[in-house]
C-alpha cells in the first residue's frame, strides 16, 4: 500500500494543471493528453485506495479510529484573542461514506476528460480549469477538516464559473453567474455554521498536548481522550489550554463540544427563539440542499447545464451534487443528529416533492438537455427521501442512489453531448427515427435510459429500492418519516418511466426525420472516442445493478456506525 | 486650556522638559516632515529635471520612515503617553505606522508606474502633500486629546482636499469642492460634539477617569447626541454611511495612486481613533454597539448594492471601499481583544487588497485616467499573467477562499459571534448575517472585471500593450501575500498577538 494515498489523488490533478500552466500555448494538442494521463493516474490510485479499504472495520462514524488511509498533518493554529487558540488541520480519510463517491469522483472526471477531447478553443485554459475543478472535487470528497472542507467545496465554484461562462452555450454568461451566486449563498450558511462550530468544539487530542498531559499524539488512547473530555466537560480544564478545533469527525462527538458552548448537545443558545441547534442544522441543510439541488433551490440547475459544455455537465451532475448529499450527510446529520430527528417530516417532504415535481417538470421539457437536468432533480430527491427514513436501508440507499446516478447522469449527458456535437440542436421535436439512422446510439441510450428509470438489473433499481425500503420500514423502526411518503414517491417512477419512453417513442422510434436537411448528413452513428467514453460507463451500470455486494459490501458497516450515531440521539 | 489643566500637575518647566524628552519617539513622524522640507527645498533649487531627485528624496524619505518604524519594533509591547497626555505610542499605533508607510511606499511605485507620472513628479507640489497626508494618518492612529485628534484629521483632510483637486480639470475641481464642503461641514459637526463632551467633563483627555466620570453624570440623551456628533467625524473620515457620499465622487476624479492612499490609510486611522474612543464609552451608559451596528449594517449594504449598478472600475471600488469600512465596523463591535486583532488582520489585509486592485486597474486607465469596463474587454487573453493576478485580487475582496480575505472575514466574524455569544445582543447578530450575506452581493460586481476580461471579446483590436514586466512583477509582489496569508494567516496574526492591547 502507498503512504499518503488520498493526497497523490487528490494533488495529482494539481500537479496536471501546473503542468499546462508551463507548457507553451503553442502545443495545443499536448493538454488533452496532459489531463488525460493526469486523471488516469488519479484514477488508477483512486481503485487501489479502494481495493485497499478494509470493508471489516466497525465503529461509529464519529470516532477517528474506524477512518482509513487517514492523512492528518497540522496546518496552522493561530491564538485569537480572547477567542482561545484553535487549530487548522490537513485531515484527509475514508470510510464507507465517502469512498463511494471517491471512486465515483475519479470515474467521472476521467470519462469527462476523455469527451472534454472535443473542445477546440483556448484549450490551455479549459484543460488547466478542468485540472483546478478536478482537484477540488476529490480534495471536496475526502476532506475531514472543515477548514480544509469549505476550501476544497468553495474553491470549486470558480474553475466551475469559467468553464460554464467560457465554453458554455448562448446564454452560458447568464447561467454561470447564477450557478456561483445560488451555490454562493449556500456556502455562507454553511460558513455561519462553521463559525459557530469551531467556537463550541474542542479537539482533546491537542488539548490534552496544551496541557502537558500528553506528549505527542501517539500517546493519545482512547481512555486518555475519555479522560481530557472528561476533564474539559466538568471545568477542570484550564480555559486556555483548550484548543479549538475544525475537525468534522469530532464535531459529530457531544464529548467533543465545550460544556457551556452555543451548538453543544445541551446548549441554552437561541437564535431568534429556537434552538440554535435546530438553526444550525437547517442552516447546514439549506446550504448543501441548493448544492444538492432540491425544490425550490434547483432553478439554477436547467440553466448551467443546459449552457455547460458536455464534459462540465457531466461532471457538475455526476459529482457536484452529489457533493449536497455527501455534505448533509458529514456534516449536518453527523453534527446533530437530533435536530435531524426532529426535521425528517420537513426532510423528507421536500424530497418527495422534488422527485414528483422533477419528474414533471421533464415531463415537459422540449430540450433534451433540460430533460435530464429534471431527472436529476427527481432522482436527487431520493437521496434526501433515503436520508430522511434514518434507516440502514435508507442511507444506503441514499449513497447507492448518488453512486449510481453519478454513473447514469454522466452517461446521459455524455449521451446528448454526442447528439449535439453533430447537429447543435438538442431539441426534442426536432427529430424522429433516430433508430435507423444511428443504431448504436440508440441502444446506448436506450440502456441509459431504462437505466435512469429503474429498470431492475441497473444500479438505479437498486439505488431506488433500497431507498424504498428504508423508507417503508422508517415509521415503525425509528419513527422518521410516515408510510404514505414512500407510497407517494412510486408516481415519481411511473412519472419517470413516462417521460424516457415517452422521449424514446419521439425520437427515435418510427419513420426518419429531421428538422434540418442537413443534419442527414452529420448525423453518423458513434466514433471510437465515444465508445471509450460510454462502454464503460456501461458496464459499470451494469455490473452495480447485478452484483450491488461490491458496494455495498465496502460502505456496510459505516453506514451501520452513522445510523447507529442518529438512533442514539434519538434515544 | 490644556496648558491650565495640566499646570496643577506640573510645571511648565518640567512640561516642556517633558515634551521635548519625547521628541525622540516621534523619529518616523519627524522624518516625514523632513523629508517634506527637502522636497520643497530641491524644488526650489533646481529648475530642471526635478522628477528624478524628487522622487529619490520621497522613495528615501518614506523608506527610512519604514526603517525607523521596524526599527522600534522591539517597543511594541510597551504603551507611552507622549507629548503632555496628547498621543499614546502604543503596539496598535506602531503596526499601524508601519503599514501605513509601506502604503506609502506603494503609493509612490504607483505613481512612477501611472501614465500620468509627470504631474506627480513635475514640482514639488503632490508629494508634498502626500507626505502630509500621510504625517496626519501617523497622527491620526496615536491620538487620545480631542485637539489632537482635530488637528490629525483635519490634516489628512486638507491634504485630501488639495490632491483631489490638484490636476485641475473640470471634474477634479468639482469633486474637490464637492469633498470640502462634505469634509467642512463634518468637522464642525465632529468638533461641535467634542466641545459638548468637553463641556460635560472639563477634560479633553478622553481616556481619562475625569472623562469617564464626567460622562457618568451627564442624562442620556445630550451625551448620546454628543457622542452622535463626534463619532460622526470619525466616521466620515471612515467613509462609512451615511457620510459616504463624498468618496464616488471624489475616487473618480482623483488620480489613482492618490484614491488607493484614500481608500486606506485614512480608513484604518479613524478605525484606530474610533477604537481608542469607544473604549472610553461604558456600555451601560450609552448603546454605542446599536449605532455603530446600524452603521455597519447600513454601510455594507448600502456600498454593496450601489456597487451593483456601476459603470466606472473606480467608482465600484469606492463603493467596495464604503462596504469595507462596514466589515472594518465590525472588528469595533466585536469590542474585544480578539475584535482589535482581528480587524487589525482585516485592516492589513485590506490595505494590501486595495493596493492590489488599485495598481493593477491603474494599468489599464487611459491618459486622462478613467478608469471603464470596457478598457478590459478581452484583456484575458492578451494579458494573461495580469488577468489572473486581478482575479486574485477580487475574489480576496470578496472573501471567499483560497485568499487572505476569506480569513479576515473569517476571524472578524467569529470575533463577533463570540461576543454575540456573551451578550446576547440581538444588533450583533443581525450585523453577523447581513455581514455575511453580503458577500453575495458583493461576488457579482467583484467578478464584472474578470467577466470582462476573461468572457468579453473586445470588437476592435486594441494596439497599446498593457503592463510590462516590470508592472507583473510589482503585481505579483503585491498579491503574493493575500494567497500566502490564507495558507499562514498564523503569521500574521503571531505579530499581531504580540502586540500589547490596552483598550
Amino acid at each position: 500500500m502507498i503512504e499518503n494515498l488520498l493526497t497523490y489523488i487528490i494533488f495529482t490533478p494539481l500537479l496536471g494543471a501546473l503542468v499546462v500552466l508551463f507548457l507553451p500555448k503553442s502545443k495545443t494538442s499536448s493538454f488533452k493528453w496532459v489531463a488525460l494521463v493526469a486523471l488516469g493516474v488519479t484514477l488508477v490510485l483512486s481503485v487501489l485506495a479502494v481495493t485497499s479499504f478494509d470493508a471489516s472495520v466497525e465503529g461509529l462514524t464519529n470516532s477517528e479510529d474506524q477512518l482509513q488511509l487517514v492523512d492528518k498533518a497540522e496546518w496552522f493554529s493561530v491564538q485569537l484573542g480572547s477567542l482561545g487558540k484553535f487549530s487548522v488541520d490537513y485531515f484527509v480519510g475514508v470510510d464507507g461514506l465517502n469512498l463511494s463517491l471517491l471512486l465515483l469522483a475519479a470515474i467521472v472526471l476521467f470519462i469527462g476528460a476523455i469527451s472534454s477531447f472535443g473542445i477546440k478553443q483556448k484549450q490551455k485554459g479549459y484543460f488547466g480549469l478542468y485540472l483546478l475543478l478536478s482537484t477540488s472535487v476529490l480534495g471536496c470528497f475526502v476532506a475531514l477538516d472543515f477548514f480544509l472542507f469549505y476550501l476544497f467545496f468553495e474553491f470549486m465554484l470558480l474553475p466551475m464559473y469559467f468553464l460554464i461562462g467560457i465554453w458554455g452555450g448562448p446564454r452560458r454568461e447568464y447561467a454561470a453567474i447564477k450557478f456561483f451566486l445560488y451555490t454562493l449563498v449556500g456556502s455562507i450558511l454553511i460558513l455561519i455554521v462553521m463559525i459557530g462550530l469551531y467556537n463550541s468544539v474542542y479537539d482533546p487530542v491537542k488539548t490534552g498536548m496544551e496541557a502537558g498531559v500528553i506528549e505527542n499524539v501517539s500517546e493519545a488512547s482512547p481512555d486518555m481522550i475519555s479522560s481530557i473530555q472528561f476533564a474539559v466537560q466538568s471545568g477542570q480544564m484550564e480555559s486556555e489550554n483548550i484548543v479549538k478545533s475544525f475537525n468534522m469527525i469530532s464535531m459529530a462527538d457531544d464529548a467533543n463540544y465545550l460544556p457551556d458552548s452555543f451548538l453543544g448537545k445541551n446548549s441554552y443558545g437561541e437564535i431568534f427563539g429556537q434552538s440554535a441547534r435546530w438553526m444550525a442544522f437547517l442552516a447546514l441543510l439549506i446550504g448543501f440542499a441548493i448544492k444538492l439541488p432540491v425544490f425550490p433551490f434547483h432553478t439554477w440547475l436547467p440553466d448551467a447545464h443546459v449552457e455547460a459544455p458536455t464534459a462540465v455537465s457531466v461532471v457538475l451532475a455526476g459529482i457536484l451534487l452529489k457533493i449536497g448529499g455527501y455534505g448533509i450527510i458529514r456534516t449536518a446529520f453527523s453534527f446533530f443528529p437530533d435536530s435531524a430527528f426532529h426535521y425528517t417530516w420537513l426532510i423528507g417532504f421536500f424530497g418527495l416533492f422534488s422527485i414528483l415535481y422533477g419528474a414533471m417538470n421533464a415531463l415537459a421539457q422540449k430540450d433534451l438537455k433540460r430533460l435530464i437536468a429534471y431527472s436529476s432533480v427527481s432522482h436527487m430527491g431520493f437521496v434526501l427521501l433515503g436520508l430522511a427514513a434514518m434507516t440502514v436501508e435508507g442511507v444506503t440507499g441514499a449513497i447507492y442512489q448518488m453512486f449510481s446516478h453519478g454513473l447514469i447522469s454522466s452517461m446521459l449527458f455524455l449521451l446528448v453531448g454526442v447528439l449535439y456535437d453533430r447537429t447543435h440542436d438538442r431539441g426534442i421535436e426536432n427529430y424522429g427515427g433516430l433508430a435507423s439512422k444511428m443504431p448504436k446510439f440508440t441502444i446506448l441510450i436506450t440502456i441509459a435510459f431504462f437505466a435512469s428509470l429503474g429498470l431492475p438489473g441497473f444500479s438505479g433499481f437498486i439505488a431506488e429500492l433500497m431507498v424504498f425500503i428504508g423508507a417503508f420500514k422508517s415509521s415503525t423502526v425509528i419513527g422518521a418519516i410516515p408510510y404514505w411518503m414512500p407510497v407517494v414517491a412510486t408516481l415519481g417512477l411511473v412519472l419517470g418511466a413516462g417521460y424516457y419512453l415517452w422521449t424514446l417513442q419521439r425520437m427515435f422510434f418510427g419513420k426518419f426525420w429531421v428538422k434540418d436537411k442537413a443534419w442527414r448528413e452529420t448525423l453518423v452513428d458513434l466514433n471510437a472516442r465515444e465508445y471509450v467514453m460510454l462502454v464503460p460507463l456501461v458496464i459499470l451500470i451494469i455490473w452495480f445493478g447485478i452484483y450491488p455486494a461490491t458496494l455495498l459490501n465496502l460502505i456496510n458497516n459505516s453506514v451501520e456506525g452513522f445510523t447507529q450515531l442518529l438512533i442514539l440521539s434519538v434515544e | 486650556m490644556i496648558l491650565l489643566q495640566s499646570n496643577m500637575t506640573l510645571g511648565l518647566k518640567e512640561q516642556i522638559q517633558g515634551i521635548s524628552a519625547d521628541i525622540a519617539w516621534l523619529a518616523p513622524e519627524i522624518t516625514l516632515v523632513i523629508t517634506a522640507v527637502l522636497l520643497l527645498i530641491y524644488d526650489l533649487i533646481f529648475k530642471e529635471n526635478k522628477s528624478v531627485g524628487l522622487a529619490a528624496i520621497a522613495f528615501a524619505g518614506m523608506t527610512f520612515t519604514l526603517a525607523l518604524l521596524i526599527a522600534g519594533w522591539g517597543n511594541i509591547e510597551e504603551d507611552r503617553i507622549l507629548m503632555d497626555g496628547m498621543i499614546r505610542l502604543d503596539g496598535v499605533a506602531i503596526y499601524l505606522k508601519a503599514f501605513f508607510s509601506i502604503g506609502g511606499l506603494i503609493g509612490l511605485v504607483m505613481m512612477l508606474r501611472s501614465k500620468q507620472k509627470e504631474k506627480f513628479f513635475k514640482s514639488s507640489e503632490t508629494l508634498l502633500l502626500f507626505f502630509g497626508l500621510v504625517l496626519g494618518t501617523f497622527l491620526m492612529t496615536m491620538v487620545i486629546n480631542f485637539l489632537m485628534v482635530y488637528v490629525a484629521i483635519e490634516l489628512v483632510s486638507i491634504c485630501s482636499y488639495v490632491l483631489t483637486g490638484l490636476f485641475k480639470s473640470k471634474r477634479n475641481s468639482e469633486a474637490a469642492m464637492k469633498y470640502l464642503l462634505f469634509g467642512a461641514v463634518a468637522s464642525a459637526v465632529m468638533i461641535y460634539g467634542m466641545s459638548w463632551l468637553y463641556g460635560f467633563t472639563g477634560t479633553l483627555d478622553f481616556t481619562s477617569t475625569a472623562f469617564a466620570e464626567g460622562i457618568s453624570q451627564v442624562a442620556v440623551f445630550p451625551l448620546s447626541l454628543a457622542l452622535i456628533m463626534t463619532i460622526g467625524g470619525f466616521v466620515f473620515k471612515l467613509g462609512a454611511f451615511p457620510f459616504h457620499i463624498w468618496s464616488p465622487d471624489v475616487y473618480e476624479a482623483s488620480p489613482t495612486p492618490i484614491v488607493a492612499i484614500f481608500s486606506s490609510l485614512p480608513k484604518l486611522a479613524a478605525l484606530a481613533i474610533l477604537f481608542r474612543f469607544v473604549a472610553s464609552l461604558d456600555l451601560a451608559l450609552v448603546d454605542w454597539q446599536l449605532w455603530l451596528g446600524i452603521i455597519a449594517i447600513a454601510s455594507m449594504t448600502v456600498g454593496n448594492f450601489s456597487a451593483l449598478w456601476q459603470k466606472d472600475v473606480k467608482r465600484m471600488l469606492a463603493y467596495s471601499s464604503i462596504a469595507h469600512a462596514g466589515f472594518l465596523l465590525v472588528g469595533v463591535l466585536a469590542f474585544s481583544e480578539s475584535g482589535e486583532t482581528s480587524a487589525l488582520f482585516y485592516g492589513s489585509i485590506y490595505l494590501l487588497m486595495n493596493f492590489g486592485a488599485f495598481f493593477l486597474v491603474q494599468l489599464f486607465e487611459d491618459n486622462e485616467g478613467k478608469t471603464s469596463f470596457d478598457a478590459f474587454k478581452g484583456m484575458g487573453s492578451k494579458v494573461p499573467y495580469l488577468g489572473v493576478l486581478l482575479l486574485i485580487v477580487m475574489i480576496s475582496l470578496t472573501g471567499l477562499p483560497p485568499m487572505a480575505g476569506f480569513n479576515a472575514k473569517l476571524y472578524i466574524f467569529s470575533s463577533l459571534w463570540e461576543t454575540w455569544q456573551i451578550e446576547g445582543s440581538s444588533i450583533l447578530i443581525w450585523a453577523f448575517i447581513f455581514g455575511l450575506f453580503n458577500t453575495v452581493v458583493s461576488l457579482f460586481f467583484y467578478l464584472k472585471i474578470p467577466y470582462y476580461m476573461f468572457f468579453k471579446g473586445s470588437e476592435e483590436a486594441v494596439s497599446s500593450v498593457v503592463g510590462n514586466l516590470t508592472d507583473k512583477i510589482l503585481g505579483t509582489i503585491l498579491v503574493a501575500p493575500l494567497l500566502l496569508l490564507f495558507f499562514k494567516s498564523d503569521w500574521l496574526l503571531n505579530v499581531l498577538n504580540s502586540i500589547n492591547f490596552a483598550l
